[in-house]
């Protein structure tokens, strides 16, 4: 399996983990289109703060890595990657 | 277990409890609970009764607080300050008079024990030490809390150590404190959700209440039919030896909490009951039963007699067999039987059984510590029915005697909750805490009576309770209740003649009885109809004070 599809399946997992906590109408779709955090996206900052958290506890266990991804500049600036999965996945894969 | 109304549940924190929040309103399983949230850190103010929180009508608080968040000089303590025991204690006494005062609007209150991820290895090895630790003061914190809020029978200090030792590693998240002030992770909250709903059903009255064991492989190890009870494996030198006679053990605990027990098991009736009297090793004996179906039928027709014959309800059950194909086949048919998978190592037995929340009640009383020898000494009540020819005979060969007396602090938890569990002879299932019942009999023109009663058998205990309220001309049956387990003895009758007389004492012309019928109190309708002469509306009795209602010939009542 590749980085992109092992950090995929992370993502997935820290997803369905947040899915308990979330109320019905702000629950994530796993697709890689799903808005997660800006403009649109279902996460208030309390989600992503879990989401952050969630993925950089997957990734310590998947890969033994410590990756850091509370960074003030990369929640807000255009091309943030918590806009949807997809660009989540792909910077995630970029990092390692 | 049928769906009952949500609770509505008031969260209050010194953090934010929303992670909390989420999973405790999401959640599928019984009871519901719509959360109530409140801002984080404002602990004092939203406890207080004229915050917004309270106009929402919560039934249930839970307050989960960091030991520094409520108790300044702990917060001081933490920081390596000298701080006297006794101040911090002080501030403990104040949070519980706080806490003590929420419990009064509430029909539960939770408080999470003080548990601080920041205390780390506090001061090593002097951590425990007194004067010196830091953790000998969280220890005494939380002792003398659990003190306080024992002084109420509706307020609960729960172990959060055990949420944080089930959730290991992943309790603190230091990146998810400093950037969302939540200090645990979720699978802490999700115990936290899993035992608060487990007080909350005891608090419905809606803990199990029996267990139904299997016999081969669950309650021993062997087929006892195959090997004979000389070759079972239990107790001796044998690991799992030693873990069925731990499984039995950690049963027999139950059962002096009042949880019955019963056998289901397909085996010869004469070979298993042998093996359960002979066994050297056995930890429970026949009596520790308080009914068995040992043969070769369904269990699932076994366990629905066993259930009917001791009154209970189905919801009440819990089935154990280490066989997969028969716990799928009584969860088909009873689906109201809850049958928790099993594991196939019987070394986890004991902890698999330990581990189950669904026996939560919020007191244990001398008399569910009684229960089985009480449910024993009914089946040979039973059996001498069997061998007597006419119920008055048999009335008359037990020699009942009934002892009435006003409601009091001594009886009122056993009375609340027989109030609270009892569904077939019940004339209004109200449902009240114990505060609430108190609350209600000290009103005027209000009378609370209780029943024991006991036979040449044994001592049934406190089994009725009739609640009366005088309304000019007529006294009104406001509460009838009487435990299934002594139904059909006639104490109905005493209780009816005893309210009569009382009604005659204070005035009254008629007694008035209103039932509010459920699914399950048909008994309970069909001895009004039976006792009360008429109905002036429909489910309303009326009975005539001065008509001949003696009280029943084989019956000593006293007072």
């Amino acid at each position: 399996m590749g980085n992109e599809e092992k950090v995929r399946e992370i993502i997935h997992r820290v997803i369905d983990q947040l899915n308990l906590q979330l109320a019905a109408d702000q629950r994530l779709e796993k697709g890689e289109s799903t808005l997660l955090f800006g403009e649109e996206g279902k996460l208030d900052s309390l989600g992503l703060v879990n989401l952050i958290v969630g993925v950089e506890g997957g990734l310590a266990e998947g890969f033994g890595t410590a990756v850091n991804l509370a960074d003030e500049q990369l929640m807000t600036r255009q091309d943030s990657p918590f806009r949807t999965v997809g660009s989540l996945v792909e910077y995630v894969a970029s990092l390692l | 277990m049928g769906v009952a109304d949500p609770h509505r549940c008031l969260l209050v924190a010194d953090f934010n409890l929303g992670n909390f929040a989420g999973l405790l309103g999401n959640d599928p399983q019984e009871p519901k609970v719509e959360v109530i949230g409140t801002p984080y850190g404002q602990v004092v103010p939203v406890l207080a009764p004229e915050s917004g929180g309270w106009r929402e009508g919560p039934d249930c608080c839970l307050v989960w607080t960091r030991p520094e968040g409520v108790c300044e000089s702990f917060g001081r303590l933490l920081a390596g300050e000298r701080v006297e025991r006794e101040t911090v204690l002080g501030e403990v006494d104040e949070f519980a008079e706080l806490l003590l005062d929420v419990a009064g609007r509430v029909k539960g209150l939770f408080a999470a024990a003080w548990w601080t991820p920041f205390l780390q290895r506090g001061r090593g090895m002097l951590d425990l030490r007194p004067g010196v630790g830091v953790g000998d003061v969280l220890l005494r914190m939380n002792l003398r809390l659990a003190d306080r809020l024992g002084e109420a029978d509706n307020a609960f200090l729960l172990d959060t150590r055990k949420w944080v030792e089930t959730a290991g590693s992943a309790t603190f998240q230091a990146k998810l404190w400093y950037m969302g002030k939540i200090p645990f992770g979720q699978q802490v909250f999700a115990e936290a959700v899993r035992d608060l709903k487990a007080g909350l059903d005891g608090l419905d009255g809606r803990g199990r209440k029996l267990i139904v064991v299997d016999l081969d492989d669950t309650l021993w190890g062997g087929i006892v039919g195959e090997v004979g009870w000389e070759q079972l494996k239990l107790g001796g030198h044998d690991h799992a030896g030693e873990a069925f006679a731990d499984f039995q053990r950690a049963l027999e605990s139950l059962n002096r909490r009042g949880i019955l027990l019963a056998i289901a098991s397909k085996n010869e009736e004469r070979v298993a009951l042998e093996a359960i009297a002979q066994h050297p090793e056995m930890v429970l004996g026949p009596d520790d039963f308080a009914s068995w179906r040992i043969d070769w039928e369904d269990k699932a027709q076994n366990i629905a007699d066993m259930v009917a014959e001791l009154n209970l309800g189905l919801q009440s059950v819990v089935f154990i067999d280490d066989n997969p194909a028969e716990r799928a086949r009584v969860r088909e048919a009873l689906p109201e039987v809850f049958v928790p998978e099993w594991p196939a190592d019987p070394a986890l037995y004991p902890s698999a059984l330990l581990g189950l929340r669904c026996f939560d009640a919020p007191r244990v009383s001398d008399e569910d510590r009684q229960r089985s020898r009480i449910y024993a000494a009914e089946r040979q009540r039973r059996e001498t029915q069997r061998r007597v020819p006419s119920l008055q005979e048999w009335l008359d060969s037990l020699e009942l005697k009934v002892r009435v007396e006003e409601l009091s602090a001594a009886n009122l938890p056993r009375a609340a909750q027989l109030l609270n569990r009892t569904n077939q002879m019940n004339l209004a299932t109200r449902r009240l805490a114990e505060g609430e019942l108190r609350e209600w009999a000290e009103g005027a023109e209000r009378q609370v009576w209780v029943f024991h009663a006991s036979d040449r058998f044994g001592n049934s205990g406190l089994i009725g309770l009739t609640s009366l309220e005088c309304l000019g001309k007529e006294v009104q049956v406001v509460d009838f209740v009487l435990s299934c387990r002594v139904m059909g003895r006639q104490i109905e009758e005493t209780m009816i003649y005893y309210s009569s007389q009382r009604a005659e004492e204070a005035g009254a012309k008629r007694l008035v009885a209103e039932l509010l019928p459920t699914a399950k109190n048909g008994p309970c309708r069909d001895f009004f109809a039976r006792i009360f002469a008429e109905r002036d509306r429909v489910n309303r009795f009326v009975r005539e004070l001065g008509e001949d209602l003696p009280l029943p010939s084989h019956v000593e009542l006293t007072r």
